[in-house]
């Protein structure tokens, strides 16, 4: 069965406090402040950091939100795959990315942190599959 | 040489899996290398079947399958699957990898490898055809024919540190048919060539090595039975280095040229067709590009015998692997060769254009080590 966007990122987050308990502190540590809208195919996610606390919701207050992300499922496994660069996802239109250029930049910091969290855990890996 | 049978293979060959009170079992990792060109149908192929991470827990180990092909007009395909370890077999008392999507079987001195890697499917028959030959054999035979040196036994040392588990089998043959997208390939091959490699260490920790063979078809008139190299990288940040040539000629002879016996040449940078694995690799870097030179030239000479070896790649493909206890990565550049051989071995001249796998390892993006 396909898993879940918001199911996911919970279960990412136990992953994380499980086997990579320090660099999640450094994560949230970056990503202070942030409220991300993560939009999968139709699916959508609220990450919300503060206080040194992630929470996963469905929905936020527009005015609160200062990241949105927008991507499908298949882009979203081309690029993990290689199959598709960031800079071909953003030309298709199959990535869209909105926020001000220092979150975004903020933003890309912490992603290139958890891709890289991503290839030395198979737990990882596989919970990411189940999206598919 | 020390000999071993065909009969040895289901042994020899068998996944050595550690102890489950083993302190390294994190580090623990495994696998089968299948190599093989074939010339008619201009197929070369190399398939990986491995084991990663502690073997006893379902959640951090895990299996990998992975092909890297190249086709006539060295177009490539790569293909590369995780495996969740409660999806996979492996034992100690066979060198089965059966996975439910891709197995490799063994059964009266053959292998069957059959299913999907991703989006390239295998259904590939692969007799044993030479028995195994282990690192022990290979190591105990130099020492016992080639005056030892500070080199051979720096070398040494760092394999034996490194590696539980090094067996080859030498010459295989490889029948079948190989699906990728948009193509069908047909193998039928006498030139197909296993190396098993197994060790519980880090790769953060490893400064890497240059190795291949040359998938010599002895059938074939001025052709060796088998050329095969190997060159270790080590010291702390490998500034030593050591290895050798082995040729063995059609009429059974075997020449060692030691690291002491032959000159190194590197020149141009390859241009052509590459792949990288895993796909996140580019996502990460996107400018990465690890230099390959264009050409390698290995000569050596030894009273009256006389070697050279110009390696020119055709299709290259860059694995990343990760260190799971530090940052360090290693970079493999898999490579799909045309060696061009002129040797006199034991009065025999060799002049021949002949393929070849070369692997070439390497920490990646070291600013001391250009082609990293």
């Amino acid at each position: 069965m396909v898993l879940r966007l918001r199911k996911f990122l919970d279960e990412l987050l136990d992953v994380l406090r499980e086997d990579y308990p320090k660099q999640l502190s450094r994560l949230i540590k970056d990503a202070n402040g942030l409220t991300y809208l993560q939009v999968l195919d139709k699916e959508r996610a609220v990450i919300t950091v503060r206080n040194r606390k992630i929470a996963i919701a469905s929905k936020a207050r527009k005015d609160e939100i200062n990241v949105r992300v927008y991507i499908s499922k298949s882009c979203l496994f081309d690029v993990l795959e290689g199959k598709l660069t960031l800079a071909e996802a953003f030309e298709t239109g199959e990535l869209r990315v909105f926020g001000s250029p220092q979150t975004l930049l903020r933003c890309y910091a912490i992603w290139e942190r958890v891709i890289s969290l991503a290839r030395t855990s198979p737990r990882f890996y596989f919970l990411t599959y189940e999206l598919r | 040489m020390l000999s071993s049978r065909l009969e040895d293979v289901s042994w020899v060959d068998a996944f050595s899996l550690p102890s489950v009170f083993d302190s390294r079992l994190p580090l623990y990792k495994e696998w089968h290398d299948f190599v093989f060109f074939d010339r008619k149908t201009k197929v070369f192929g190399l398939l990986n079947f491995a084991v990663h991470g502690n073997p006893y827990d379902g959640r951090r180990g895990y299996g990998a399958a992975l092909a890297f092909l190249v086709g006539p007009g060295d177009k490539v395909h790569t293909a590369l699957k995780l495996i969740p370890l409660r999806k996979l077999t492996v034992s100690p008392y066979n060198p089965e990898f059966i996975a439910e999507e891709v197995a490799v079987s063994y059964s009266g001195d053959s292998f069957t490898i059959k299913g999907k890697i991703d989006d390239v499917s295998l259904d590939l028959v692969v007799p044993v055809m030479l028995p195994p030959v282990t690192m022990n054999q290979i190591g105990l035979d130099i020492l016992a024919k080639n005056q030892v040196n500070m080199g051979m036994l720096g070398a040494a040392a760092e394999m034996a540190r490194i590696w539980d588990k090094w067996v080859e089998l030498p010459r295989l043959s490889v029948v079948g048919t190989i699906r990728a997208p948009g193509t069908v390939y047909k193998v039928d091959t006498k030139t197909g060539y296993q190396d098993h490699e197994g060790g519980r260490f880090d790769w953060g920790s490893v400064m890497g090595w240059d190795t291949g063979v040359l998938l010599c078809d002895p059938a074939r008139p001025g052709e060796p039975e088998r050329v095969s190299f190997l060159f270790y990288r080590y010291g702390h940040s490998g500034e030593s280095s050591y290895g050798g040539i082995i040729v063995k000629t059609a009429g059974g002879g075997e020449k060692f040229f030691g690291s002491e016996k032959i000159t190194s040449t590197k020149s141009g940078e390859f241009t052509g067709e590459r792949a990288y694995l895993p796909g996140v690799t580019r996502l990460l870097y996107p400018d990465y590009q690890p230099r390959v030179p264009a050409k390698t030239v290995y000569s050596a000479a030894d009273s009256l015998d006389t070697l050279e070896i110009a390696f020119t790649p055709r299709a290259v493909c860059t694995i990343v692997v990760s260190g799971v206890s530090n940052e360090g990565e290693t970079t493999f550049n898999e490579m799909c060769c045309s060696a061009a051989l002129k040797a006199t071995i034991e009065g025999k001249t060799y002049d021949k254009l002949i393929p070849c796998w070369f692997e070439s390892v390497r920490p990646r993006g070291r600013f001391d080590d250009p082609w990293s």
